[in-house]
């Protein structure tokens, strides 16, 4: 036979051919492997036919408290039969004498006819020679007996009453080899071990699958000339909204839908200027009261468009690229396709030259880059983009058009007031859909759960 | 956003030669998303800036324009009348100053589009009309009123017989025991006077914003219409009538004026205003390089009228298009007159050079180092609960950030410190293989100026030989690797920890987190059966460096 064995298959097959019946205690005492090794190398051998496990129980009897007590005393009712030996005895006397176990003694005694009580008086009447579990009391004793050793019937007697014996069942295991194992000339075999064994499986350490794919996009815009900004998640209602020409009574403003942090208001929201331009630009198009407390209120940010505002109002580029990456906050029901919270990117191009086709290019070339070639553009609406279009890419798994980023250029509602000059190319979207597109994921609750099965196992490199 | 359902053959009837397919692959290109398909019924999202197609009348007008069927700005009709009028004259009600209407006769109106009025009124009533607050309408069977009618205000024990009621009942008793009253009851606050419309016969109309009077109820056998919008300022008032007046108008019906007077009060114009735009910006904008006729074609297929003057162009918008503030808005209407499909994207080459932010740099390499120590990065939510980030750790609660009214019990306090949801990591996953070994960095939130923002680092291990030494080692060593940083531990007591395993984190005589082994209380607490140690130390002070 050319077939290779692992060392741990070697060792126990060399144990069993000197012995051949074991169990895995013997063979890890003759092997000096350890339990776990014992434990693999029988699991090898026997999908190898080479080893043939016997399972079996076996129960061992020891004495219980009551049994313990009878050994050295004599059963309970031994011990009333030896009290009347003498002659008849007072009932009150014998309770006296016994104590706890007169009751069971009286009992059984009475039951089998052994003893009479015609009135306050007890008497022998047809006392046995042994009396059934006095037997097996002897021969457990002290230690511990297997079920082959031992009397059944006497067992059983004394198996019913409480505490005299104590039984334990052991799960048996013996291994032995097969026939065409016992033929096996280990020394033979060279020094190659089974190449083609299972080996255990290493769970490796890994980077989370949803930051794979965030980090996956942000270099793709960096690539493409993008510089990456950072701001706060928290943010005042006025950079949020109203920096973004979104009314105070628009219902997205409303606690249904945006996180309000509960008593947080902002002293210092922007410049006595941009809060003036905002406003008044407000004002003359909404027709409605500004409310600088309701701006002052502090939002969860519902997208990053935020911080970019912020940027360009602090910066005033004349061309500039940036973008901002981070998570995001919707007050809705969690499910299967809806977070409360989830990352977005966000990105602008500012340029005198900047056209709408330019924003479509980019969107083209960055579906293009994480593989995405099946695309086109819808118009839409959102407060702060005039012309707005969005993206729709098809599913090839689920067979239809799904939308994914949404892309404008700002109003110039929304720059005028803050001093930007120049066509702000804006666009953005929710990184989870692109992910579960990339992880073939129908729950996106998956990347918040930490479920350890799945990040082990999910693929890397898709 | 709003959604309205239609019918496939009712739209072919209003847009004219059309195929159900022509339909379906146009109403994308309107901005109108398909959100559901039955057979004949379909399902439309629309824009909550264009409420005049809440109704397929609307969108009709708006396919015609796009197929190329009709093209062109609607025009209204409205025949001058001296019949109808609505006066204001001593008693305005203060809440409400405005009103206005319009009548609209011989149509013909079936129970489809009687569904079609309600939505496009629902509609109006939430997004321009802010939940009736701002406006909102009443459409009221005309041969049941005698004009002249009267716009006024009245106790809150007046009382009529309100829509879906057969009693007369007051009108405290409609706010407090209707629907409409208990929803929109608030708008009228608590003043003793509430707004009215009474006709020649002191008969009730309307009492808005809440409801209308049940004589004037709309059915299948109605003809005639009179339409009322009331609200705080006239221009939205207005803007809402020329919604339904050009709805009604597509519907069939002819319009005749209602003459409003009295206290700031006057008959509405629904004109068109004229809006100039300059071509070059429109090509500059779309990156397109369209002649004038081109450009006036494309701003005819979106339902608006333009010609030339000088070099500019003067578009005629219709009053129904209330969301075209400026020229930027008539740059989109070029665009979908165009056609979004016929845009080519184009890639500009980048005039300026990316750069990854040196945060996120710092966090990615302190991930990749961490791997190699062994931890697997874990994510978790920012917005969790007071059971995942006090309760269950023991930690105090003094200072507690929540948001209002979450939707979810999981998600309603932001965190302070990212280890507790490592901790409940470890719980959900107690039938997986050990050793757990997790890692997280992220955003935790303190209140300060009104909130501070820090980036925190922590990580956490599970299995039967967790400890101490295990734990400080590989702290130490990604801090080593990572920052050139050298940490000390001193003794510490911490909720979270078990005494006498339990350090503070100490950076240049700065204590900047805690490590230890998990207070075996909250081990059992989670139902973990193997020892867990970790730590959470901040990284923006002492060890994060920006530009």
């Amino acid at each position: 036979m050319s077939q290779v064995f692992h060392d741990i298959e070697k060792k126990i097959i060399a144990s069993l051919k000197d012995n051949s019946k074991q169990t895995p205690e013997t063979l890890e005492e003759s092997t000096k492997l350890s339990p776990d090794q014992i434990r693999r190398g029988i699991e090898w051998l026997k999908l190898k036919d080479l080893a043939i496990v016997d399972e079996s129980k076996k129960s061992v009897y020891s004495l219980g408290k009551n049994g313990i007590e009878s050994l050295q005393k004599g059963l309970p009712e031994r011990r009333l039969l030896d009290l009347l030996k003498d002659g008849p005895r007072n009932l009150s006397d014998l309770q006296k004498e016994l104590g706890a176990v007169f009751g069971p003694a009286m009992g059984l005694s009475k039951k089998n006819n052994w003893i009479e009580a015609p009135s306050g008086q007890i008497s022998l009447k047809n006392p046995p020679s042994e009396i059934p579990g006095e037997k097996i009391l002897s021969q457990i004793g002290s230690g511990k007996v297997s079920e082959r050793n031992i009397d059944k019937n006497d067992l059983l007697v004394l198996l019913k009453r409480p505490d005299f014996i104590i039984e334990d069942v052991i799960k048996t295991k013996e291994i032995s080899l097969t026939d065409s194992a016992k033929s096996i000339n280990l020394s033979e075999s060279s020094g190659a071990i089974d190449v083609e064994a299972k080996v255990p499986e290493v769970f490796v350490a890994r980077t989370h699958p949803l930051k794979d794919t965030i980090d996956e996009i942000r270099e793709i815009f960096v690539t493409l000339g993008f510089s990456e900004i950072i701001g706060n998640i928290t943010q005042s209602s006025f950079w949020n909204f109203d920096a973004l020409f979104t009314p105070q009574d628009h219902p997205a403003r409303e606690l249904q839908d945006t996180f309000y942090l509960d008593g947080v208001m902002a002293k210092k929201i922007a410049t006595p200027e941009q809060i003036r331009k905002v406003s008044a630009s407000h004002k003359k198009n909404w027709r409605y009261y500004w409310d600088i407390n309701e701006a002052r209120k502090m939002v969860l940010r519902t997208h990053t468009t935020c911080v970019t505002i912020k940027h360009l109002a602090e910066n005033k580029p004349d061309e500039a690229r940036v973008f901002s990456l981070g998570r995001v906050f919707r007050n809705e029901k969690v499910s299967y396709k809806h977070l409360i919270e989830f990352n977005q990117i966000e990105g602008v191009v500012v340029g005198k030259n900047a056209t709408l086709r330019d924003l479509m290019g980019i969107q083209r070339e960055f579906y293009k880059r994480i593989g995405i070639t099946k695309i086109k553009f819808w118009p839409t609406f959102f407060p702060y983009t005039e012309p707005s279009l969005q993206t729709m890419v098809y599913n090839e798994r689920l067979g239809k058009w799904v939308e994914l980023f949404g892309m404008g250029i700002f109003r110039p509602e929304v720059t005028k007031p803050l001093g930007i000059t120049k066509p702000v190319l804006a666009w953005g979207g929710g990184i989870e859909r692109i992910a579960m597109l990339k992880y073939d994921l129908d729950d996106v609750r998956e990347f918040y759960n930490n479920n350890l099965s799945w990040l082990r196992s999910a693929t890397k490199c898709q | 956003m709003p959604v309205v359902e239609l019918s496939y053959s009712r739209l072919q009837k209003l847009v004219g030669k059309v195929t159900k397919k022509q339909i379906s692959d146009s109403l994308p290109f309107l901005g109108l998303d398909i959100e559901s398909e039955d057979k004949d019924l379909v399902r439309i999202e629309y824009s909550p800036n264009r409420p005049d197609y809440s109704t397929d009348f609307g969108i009709a007008l708006g396919l015609q324009g796009l197929l190329g069927i009709k093209t062109g700005a609607i025009k209204l009709n409205v025949k001058k009348s001296n019949k109808y009028s609505i006066s204001i004259k001593f008693d305005v009600p203060k809440i409400r100053p405005f009103v206005t209407g319009i009548i609209a006769k011989n149509g013909k109106i079936d129970d489809k589009t009687i569904k079609q009025l309600m939505t496009m009124q629902e509609d109006l009533h939430f997004g321009i009309g802010r939940k009736r607050k701002k406006s909102s309408i009443g459409i009221h069977d005309l041969d049941e009123i005698s004009f002249p009618l009267v716009y006024k205000t009245t106790n809150r024990n007046h009382k009529f017989i309100p829509l879906n009621s057969e009693k007369e009942i007051s009108i405290s008793e409609i706010l407090k025991n209707t629907d409409v009253g208990k929803d929109y009851g608030a708008i009228l606050g608590n003043s003793s006077k509430v707004p009215l419309i009474l006709d020649a016969n002191q008969q009730t109309v309307s009492f808005p914003p809440i409801i209308n009077a049940a004589i004037t109820t709309v059915t299948t056998k109605t003809k005639n219409l009179f339409v009322e919008v009331t609200g705080i300022n006239k221009e939205d008032a207005e803007d809402m009538l020329s919604v339904v007046a050009t709805v009604l108008q597509s519907a069939g019906f002819a319009l005749e004026s209602v003459k409003i007077s009295g206290a700031k009060n006057s008959t509405p114009k629904l004109g068109e205003k004229k809006v100039p735009v300059s071509p070059e910006l429109i090509n500059q904008i779309l990156g397109l390089n369209l002649n004038t006729s081109k450009i006036i074609s494309a701003l005819k297929k979106s339902r608006l009228d333009a010609s030339t003057k000088g070099k500019d162009i003067i578009c005629i918008v219709p009053s129904y298009r209330f969301d075209i503030f400026g020229p930027m808005d008539l740059v989109e209407e070029v665009a979908l007159g165009y056609g979004i499909q016929n845009l080519e994207p184009t890639l500009s080459p980048s005039q300026t050079l990316g750069q990854t932010n040196p945060v996120s740099l710092q966090l990615k390499s302190l991930s990749q180092i961490m791997i190699g120590v062994g931890y697997l990065e874990a994510l978790n939510s920012s917005l969790t609960s007071k059971r995942v980030l006090y309760d269950m750790t023991n930690r105090d609660t003094d200072k507690i950030i929540s948001v209002l009214d979450s939707k979810s019990q999981e998600h309603t306090i932001l965190r302070d410190s990212i280890f507790p949801g490592l901790l409940e990591n470890l719980s959900r996953n107690i039938h997986e293989p050990y050793p757990q070994k997790l890692f997280e960095t992220g955003t935790v939130f303190t209140l300060k100026n009104p909130i501070s923002e820090k980036i925190n680092f922590s990580g956490i291990s599970a299995h039967q030989d967790a400890n101490f030494t295990e734990i400080k080692s590989a702290l130490q060593s990604a801090l080593k690797t990572g920052f050139d940083i050298k940490i000390e531990t001193k003794t510490a007591t911490h909720p979270s920890f078990e005494e006498g395993h339990c350090a503070s984190v100490i950076v240049d005589n700065n204590s900047i987190g805690m490590i230890g082994k998990v207070n075996s209380k909250i081990i059992e607490n989670y139902k973990i059966r193997v020892p867990v140690v970790g730590f959470e130390i901040s990284l923006s002070e002492s060890i994060l460096k920006s530009l």
